[in-house]
């Protein structure tokens, strides 16, 4: 999270909206890692991260003079890359449902050691847990995955995925559940046909 | 909880334990380009300018009422007298007087 205390946010946003470039520049170095990890999180395929950071800066200078200060800035700013990420997920197309074959020999041996529950992941492979958890993520809609990312991935609760994304909390819950159950067919799905 | 659920939550917390991707400083460059496509879209004066023109049009509407009203009876008359003129110059009418 960008240190609020020894930035002034208040006055450099003043001087954005005098059209000062150095502010501008200024701006965008302090909000890079809030908005770089939203990016990573959720970075469709094919897409270069610093494209998709790019797009969601320019949107908040477009949309600067609408910001009323009803919401913290950064929250706001949040919801601009929270939306521009899920605009980019919809826009390609859904992956092709996800067989044993599509997983690489490291995905494979994560998948076993959780389905036998005989040997813990090791610690070598929590990458490659990753990359399996983001292709069963792939599955499912944008705001779906959103919601898992940031529940099971990032272990966000309920509150705060509220506050990122600007949906009320009882829409978030109800994204939660579906998500999960969608979630839990596809996984199911994926482990039965390897049994088969 | 379901097997599938509890090897579901082993993998997540597995994936949770890969490190960061990366440095999440702004590349070199990056906020000077960006500060630069920013300022070089459309300028203030534009949104001004339409804002604006949309009370403009709004005033125009109003200023054209106020004439209609201002002027009713005499755009009723014209029309009065253009419907007169109208019922004078029916072919069938003439037709019809000539047959009589």
């Amino acid at each position: 999270m960008p240190d609020d205390q020894s930035f002034d946010l208040a006055g450099c946003l003043d001087r954005v909206r005098l059209r000062d470039q150095t502010a501008a520049r200024e701006l965008v170095e302090h909000l890079h890692p809030l908005v770089i990890r939203i990016v990573r999180a959720h970075l469709p395929r094919r897409v270069s991260e610093e494209d998709l950071a790019q797009d969601i800066f320019l949107k908040m200078f477009t949309r600067i003079d609408q910001y009323q200060g009803s919401v913290p800035f950064t929250h706001w700013v949040s919801r601009i890359a929270v939306t521009t990420c899920i605009d980019q997920l919809r826009a390609q197309k859904r992956r092709p449902e996800l067989r044993w074959a599509d997983l690489s020999e490291r995905e494979t041996d994560v998948l076993d050691a959780v389905i036998t529950n005989e040997n813990d992941v090791a610690p070598d492979d929590a990458l490659a847990a990753r990359e399996l958890v983001g292709k069963l993520l792939d599955q499912l809609k944008p705001e779906d995955r959103l919601v898992i990312q940031y529940l099971d991935l990032e272990q966000k609760s309920v509150a705060e995925i509220s506050q990122l994304t600007g949906w009320n909390q009882t829409l978030v819950k109800v994204r939660a559940f579906r998500a999960r159950r969608k979630l839990q067919r596809f996984y199911r799905d994926l482990i039965e046909k390897e049994k088969t | 909880m379901s097997p599938h659920e509890k090897s579901w939550h082993r993998l997540v917390e597995a994936a949770r334990r890969a490190p960061r991707a990366g440095d999440e400083a702004a590349p070199y460059g990056f906020s000077t380009r960006v500060a630069a496509l920013a300022f070089e879209q459309a300028p203030p004066q534009a949104s001004v300018f339409g804002r604006m023109a949309l009370r403009a049009a709004g005033v125009a509407c109003l200023l054209a009422l106020v004439a209609v009203g201002l002027n009713y009876s005499a755009i009723k008359g014209a029309f009065e007298d253009d419907s007169a003129v109208a019922a004078n110059d029916d072919p069938v009418a003439e037709v019809v007087n000539l047959g009589s």
